[in-house]
């Protein structure tokens, strides 16, 4: 049992939980402070946002009013989360849920926080401070009715609570003591509206709803294929992307946060509530090694959809809803931790990566694997990705990190050129693409001694950050994951050990220590850390890549969540959470020694 | 003629039901009619969205039928009287309408009565339907004008 503590009024990040509704996710602290939540969807603006600014930015709180430790878990097969409160005088058993909209007249979002006493008695507090538009919008809660309500524009929120204690709504907002005894059970309930009015909920179907919600999750869990090792780390991996995936579109979203800190107090925060296509392969493969063909399908047809306005260029990113915009922009906000500037938008969306390609050709080919087949109107538009990539593949191009220096000759984005032009051929081999073939293998080879040539430094017998560098970068190690070569060839095998001599801190890797254009360093990243443990099991070297994985599962907190990076000194979780990337990573290296070891 | 008042109905209601859902889209107010009105028939949302519509374009039709009575008793028509019309309708919809006829027929509409009991209940419009935001009587009545001065221009068009 643990007792919550906060830095500055910020809890750990390590010491979050997400819990959602496939629109959108609330963060709750340890300590049962709900720091965020953005409604209606995930990329909209918060209403609680005291995870980025501890004063103005918004919470649900909810704790003992006396000193207490806390333990919490998801339940089995859920992500729905169970906090337990326990105190000298008693224990409170706090359930926490995004309610699912099942049959009937739910609102259209709805957030549940179910309270019951399971020992003793135990006096609790809780208050709602909603703060509409990250905070901009003025903080008017009032009484409608007897319902506390806030509204501003399109959006509106009330809140209602059923043997929580005699609410009181200030100018700013509501909330309440009361005392949780033995058998008891209080519900707290957040309705919110978009373009509607609100949902009045009733007691008996939040309750229904909860339990339903649940249950639903419960179904999901049981019908995932994976029966391998590290199975509960993989199924909560799962969870967390199934957390991701935007219901309304079928795109997934790399975190539900924006400016999460790569380096407390930096200035490395982004706004990572938007959909890589980047991450597609990862995506696909992990989706289809679980059995969730339905999500595979909608987020690869997302995927060719939203590329569709910017043809044959792939953006860096999309917005959830598949529009391409996503200008950069800084909110009045404190930051977690002093962190600013606090972004949404997010300015790589301008920049030129060329290594999307591969990874758009490469999810391509996985999904013609699965699918046996490829929609006429998506194979037409591969094949002009692949005519772009022969015209563009020359260029420099700002690389898989995003980097915000000059752009340069990647060796990863030209390795996933390669992988482009390799898929495309190999589609066409099977029927599935029409196109000039020829073209696509004459430009393969070119990219292919480019990287041989230019990209090798025979002194570290490695691969290189960039052309005619000598430093690394672990996203190298996706050659080995694309199969730019054979796993097993000399320099691949060579650049994997230098990966980690050069990079490794424990069992953890850095991305690059080379300068990226921006102040200050980050923290070692969860996704190339699993990369690792794939690229070994891709070289058959198990007992390594077993071992490395048993080291990075234990990195989770304690309900199995991963942050975008952690901080090899203190293992404090850094950058956006939950990191879809990083479970991603998690779900593939588990499944890839699952795989050798057959 | 009759026909001028149907058809006005009809692309007034469309009209109408566009500059509302303009309004929302930009800011303005969360009133959904097509939702008050499905909400009052079933629980579903996706089926209350559909028969909310079908639903909003009849009782467009039929208003339209009252403002051709009333302009055949008065034996005037055109542009600017079912503007004035509009005006009126808007202010009935938003005062007595919404607050007293439809809370009595609409089983899921909040009343003052109601406390957060047994049964899930909609947001009351309250007055002016200023609960759906503090701009939505503005929409409400540029709505409704365009509607009332569609359906008597088509009237007065109509002969």
């Amino acid at each position: 049992m643990i007792e919550p503590t906060r830095t500055d009024g910020y809890a750990a990040i390590r010491d979050y939980a997400a819990i959602g509704d496939g629109r959108t996710v609330a963060l709750v602290a340890r300590d049962g402070s709900i720091d965020w939540l953005c409604l209606p969807d995930l990329d909209s603006a918060s209403v609680f946002g005291a995870l980025l600014d501890a004063d103005r930015g918004g919470r649900f709180a909810l704790a003992p009013e006396v000193p207490y430790g806390a333990t919490r878990r998801y339940l089995p097969g859920t992500n729905v989360l169970e906090t337990t409160f326990t105190t000298a005088t008693g224990a409170v058993r706090v359930t926490d849920a995004m309610t699912l909209p099942a049959s009937g007249f739910a609102p259209y979002r709805e957030l549940v926080r179910r309270v019951e006493g399971v020992a003793g008695c135990v006096p609790l507090a809780w208050q709602v401070e909603p703060r509409l538009q990250y905070g901009s919008s003025p903080a008017r809660v009032s009484s409608r009715g007897g319902v506390a309500t806030v509204a501003d524009g399109r959006d509106a929120l009330a809140v209602f609570s059923w043997d929580a204690g005699e609410a009181t709504v200030s100018d700013g907002s509501v909330g309440a003591r009361f005392e949780a005894s033995e058998g008891t059970v209080g519900h707290l309930v957040v309705s919110a509206a978009h373009q509607e009015p609100l949902v009045y909920p009733s007691r008996a179907e939040v309750e229904a709803r909860l339990q339903a919600t649940a249950a639903t999750w419960r179904d999901w869990s049981a019908g995932r294929e994976y029966d391998g090792p590290w199975r509960d780390a993989v199924l909560r991996s799962a969870l967390v992307l199934k957390l991701l995936v935007f219901a309304p579109s079928g795109a997934i979203a790399a975190a539900p946060t924006t400016s999460l800190p790569e380096q407390i107090g930096g200035e490395r925060n982004w706004d990572y509530r938007y959909s890589w296509p980047r991450d597609a392969a990862f995506t696909l493969r992990a989706l289809l090694s679980l059995g969730c063909s339905s999500e595979a399908h909608a987020f690869f047809a997302w995927l060719l959809h939203a590329s569709q306005l910017t043809h044959p260029k792939v953006q860096v990113l999309y917005r959830l809803n598949g529009r391409p915009e996503a200008a950069e922009r800084s909110l009045a906000l404190a930051g977690y931790r002093g962190s600013r500037p606090v972004r949404v938008g997010n300015g790589a969306a301008g920049q030129t990566q060329l290594d999307v390609y591969g990874e758009v050709l490469d999810a391509a080919a996985e999904f013609a694997r699965f699918a046996g087949t490829l929609d006429r109107d998506h194979a037409k538009r591969l094949v002009g990705i692949a005519d772009f990539v022969c015209e563009i593949w020359r260029e420099r191009d700002a690389g898989i990190w995003e980097t915000r220096s000059e752009p340069t000759h990647f060796t990863q984005s030209k390795m996933m050129c390669f992988v482009a032009l390799d898929r495309a051929c190999a589609l066409a081999g099977q029927g599935l693409l029409r196109g000039d073939v020829d073209r696509w293998s004459r430009e393969r080879e070119r990219i292919r001694e480019f990287v041989e040539t230019r990209c090798y430094a025979e002194h570290k017998r490695s691969y290189t950050r960039s052309a005619d560098d000598d430093a690394l970068d672990a996203a190298l190690l996706l050659g080995v994951i694309a199969r730019y070569d054979d796993p097993n060839s000399p320099r691949l095998r060579d650049t994997v050990d230098a990966v980690r001599r050069e990079l490794g801190r424990g069992p953890l890797l850095h991305r690059y220590l080379d300068t990226d254009g921006l102040a200050g360093e980050d923290g070692a990243f969860v996704a190339c850390s699993f990369w690792l443990v794939e690229a070994y099991a891709r070289q058959g070297r198990l007992d390594e890549a077993a071992e490395l994985m048993d080291e990075l599962v234990a990195l989770a907190n304690d309900v199995g969540l991963y942050a975008e990076e952690i901080d090899a000194k203190t293992s404090d979780f850094l950058g956006n959470f939950p990191q879809g990337l990083s479970h991603l990573a998690l779900i593939n290296a588990a499944g890839a020694i699952a795989e050798a070891r057959r | 003629m009759i026909w001028g008042a149907i058809v006005g109905g009809f692309v007034g209601t469309l009209v109408l039901t566009t500059v509302l859902r303009a309004a929302s889209e930009f800011g303005w107010t969360r009133m959904d009619i097509p939702f008050l009105i499905g909400t009052a028939i079933t629980a579903d949302r996706v089926r209350a969205k559909a028969v909310g519509y079908a639903l909003h374009f009849v009782f467009g039709l039929l208003f339209a039928l009252v403002y051709y009575t009333i302009f055949a008793v008065l034996d005037e028509s055109g542009l600017l009287l079912g503007a004035l019309f509009g005006l009126v309708h808007a202010l009935f919809a938003s005062t007595a309408l919404v607050n007293v006829l439809l809370p009595v027929v609409h089983p899921r509409m909040g009343t003052g009565f109601d406390a957060a009991g047994s049964a899930p209940l909609l947001e009351p419009p309250g007055f002016l339907l200023l609960n759906y935001g503090r701009q939505t009587p503005l929409a409400t009545v540029i709505a409704h004008i365009f509607y009332g001065a569609i359906v008597g221009g088509f009237v007065a068009w109509a002969g």
